[in-house]
């Protein structure tokens, strides 16, 4: 059995605002064990980074407030940790990456230097340990001539370099969870291959657990061991990767698979989006937050809230039609009137 | 102003980035006249004691006895900027007026930048309920004509030209300190801030190594063109008697002896008002030119 390294159980951060008070995150459960990778799915607004940050200890309170749940780390609770345990924590146990490398590296410091500064700030190393740790690690993520290039500045890198050199200075303490926040969206496709390569690659040499945050199903299939889907600050549906792929249990899920391009299913051209808009988090919609957008949606949607519910063993998803018999992805709207009666 | 950008055919390739400023600044005349000018100063000022016909700045050397018989008299080759009505030389009361103007235009400036800095980072770092009080105490400064604020002070403080610089350092802190107080919001803001918190880098180093750093730009800037109007007060409050004390040389007491005898005697005005002037120009220009040169955005066509 590996070790658990992070539990987040029914974690909800609200957030008080002028206009009213947000859920960001709303009864999400998860878990991850070393070496796993978990791949959090989801439109913008869904609650994905704001579950990333409060793992890290980083949402800003106020505005953001923990109304409820936790999140362990190795069994201890983040969200009652002390200031001064959480940035020893940050970097050194769970280190994260950002989703634009353009603006994630300081401009006015040598790309070596920031590698550097987690040795520095968490190891006690000194400037010179730290400098030459610096150019291995910018040479274990693949930059060519690292000696040399930790010694450019940020605007000498290219793109795709600076995410290797973001993926170099979460790595450089070797922390036991590494949570990568849209890696790839701001790079070009290929070199999105080339990075999610680069973290396999790295996971299977250092055993850290993954969590990928991502509004690209494509990229989860990928890498990920285990999937969440998050809709509108809740979890909608839990599984295994093959799971969400193949048996995805909630409509939500279904719509996400229809919107993406396929090129190994045959006839599969058309891309079929998900119909409307995320709601709203100050107002949502009564009922399942989906409803408006659901083309099964019942009557018992609208008034009442989905729990979470097992379809099969860690495969949950929050629908009230969920596992029913003859309720699966490509059966006709309409079918749920007479499943769920 | 900027100056007509000369384009090099082949842009050498930087190892720094004040490497790259220098170069862009290199390329500006105006700021490169202006900082030609400064250092001109300088010199002039530091060396003074080597070869000015009065020696100003050490009264044993002066030659009293003859004073009286140069009063007033008109530029010649022996004094090329002509005497005052003391007879006194007005070329060496510049060159040594110079000390008094760039020591209080730079030790004002300090004084402001310290405050303004210290200030600035605590409003824009911590905000809140600090950036309030911090702020409504620079629109408590700013409220106060400039002028009058600094005669009450030196009323306080008494004349003296210490008492001038620390007046003039302790008025120009609300202008420093919003300036920092809005480029380090911007910076807060920035990825790599947030990066550096997820590094587990603690307030102070995030502060000193990430944030200062790149919110200093404007700083610089607004600092170079402050030593301006600093040299620009001290001769404002000088000329106005609540300044530097006589016989000390300072510019804007030299105007104000000059006041009597604008027709009879125009030099007597004219040099010292073409010294403060240039120097002020000359500071206003090089901070024009820096803030080009250290302009991140203009960087990338470099």
């Amino acid at each position: 059995m590996t070790e658990r390294l992070l539990e987040v159980d029914g974690f909800r951060m609200h957030f008080s605002t002028r206009d009213g008070v947000v859920k960001a995150v709303d009864d999400v459960s998860f878990t991850l064990d070393a070496g796993q990778t978990l791949g959090v799915v989801g439109e913008s607004g869904s609650g994905k980074s704001v579950t990333a940050l409060s793992i890290m200890g980083l949402v800003p309170s106020p505005p953001g407030e923990v109304v409820g749940g936790d999140i362990r780390f190795k069994g201890e609770s983040i969200c009652a940790m002390s200031e001064e345990r959480m940035r020893h924590v940050r970097g050194n146990s769970i280190a994260m990456i950002f989703q634009d490398p353009m603006t994630s590296l300081n401009p006015v410091f040598r790309v070596g230097r920031q590698v550097a500064e987690s040795l520095r700030v968490h190891k006690g190393a000194s400037r010179a340990e730290a400098d030459a740790q610096a150019v291995e690690l910018l040479d274990l993520v693949g930059i060519p001539h690292a000696h040399e290039r930790a010694r450019d500045y940020p605007h000498e890198f290219s793109g795709g370099m600076r995410q290797r050199a973001m993926i170099a200075m979460a790595l450089a303490c070797d922390p036991d969870i590494l949570i990568a926040d849209e890696p790839t969206t701001a790079l070009d496709v290929t070199i999105q291959a080339q990075i999610i390569e680069l973290m396999e690659a790295l996971q299977a040499r250092t055993g850290t657990a993954i969590i990928i945050i991502t509004h690209d199903l494509g990229v989860v299939a990928d890498i990920a061991d285990r999937v969440l889907v998050m809709y509108a600050g809740r979890p909608v549906e839990y599984g295994t990767a093959e799971e969400i792929f193949y048996r995805p249990a909630h409509p939500y899920t279904w719509g996400l698979h229809d919107s993406l391009p396929r090129h190994d299913v045959p006839g599969k051209s058309v891309l079929r989006p998900i119909e409307g808009q995320p709601p709203s988090l100050v107002d949502l919609p009564g009922g399942c937050a989906f409803h408006p957008r659901c083309p099964h949606a019942t009557g018992r949607c609208r008034t009442e809230v989905p729990e979470p519910r097992d379809i099969h063993s860690g495969h949950k998803a929050a629908c009230h039609y969920a596992g029913e018999p003859g309720f699966v992805r490509g059966s006709e709207p309409g079918a749920t009137r007479e499943v769920g009666a | 102003m900027r100056a007509p950008a000369v384009t090099t055919p082949v842009a050498p390739t930087s190892r720094t980035l004040w490497g790259d400023a220098w170069r862009r600044l290199r390329r500006n005349k105006l700021a490169m006249a202006g900082l030609v000018w400064i250092v001109f100063m300088v010199i002039l000022a530091l060396s003074a004691d080597l070869w000015v016909p009065q020696h100003f700045g050490d009264p044993e050397r002066i030659d009293t006895e003859n004073l009286l018989e140069l009063q007033l008299q008109s530029p010649s080759a022996v004094h090329p900027f002509g005497t005052d009505r003391l007879g006194r030389d007005i070329l060496s009361r510049i060159v040594y007026g110079a000390r008094i103007s760039l020591t209080v235009g730079v030790l004002a400036t300090s004084i402001s930048i310290v405050l303004g800095l210290f200030f600035g980072a605590l409003s824009g770092y911590y905000g809140k309920i600090l950036d309030t009080l911090i702020m409504r105490l620079a629109d408590v400064f700013f409220a106060f004509p400039y002028i009058l604020f600094a005669i009450a002070l030196l009323a306080v403080l008494g004349r003296g030209y210490q008492n001038v610089f620390i007046a003039i350092g302790i008025l120009g802190w609300p202008s420093i300190a919003r300036v920092f107080r809005s480029s380090i919001l911007s910076v807060k803001e920035s990825e790599y801030v947030d990066a550096a918190r997820v590094l587990g880098a603690g307030d102070s180093r995030i502060m000193v190594r990430h944030i200062m750093p790149n919110a200093i730009a404007p700083i610089i800037v607004y600092a170079t063109m402050s030593i301006g109007s600093a040299i620009l007060a001290e001769a404002a409050l000088s000329f106005l008697g609540m300044g530097v004390t006589p016989p000390t040389p300072s510019w804007g007491l030299m105007l104000s002896e000059a006041r009597g005898f604008l027709f009879s005697a125009p030099w007597l005005m004219i040099y010292p008002g073409a010294a403060i002037l240039t120097t002020v120009l000359a500071f206003v220009l090089m901070g024009d030119g820096l803030r080009d040169a250290l302009d991140v955005k203009l960087k990338e066509e470099g």
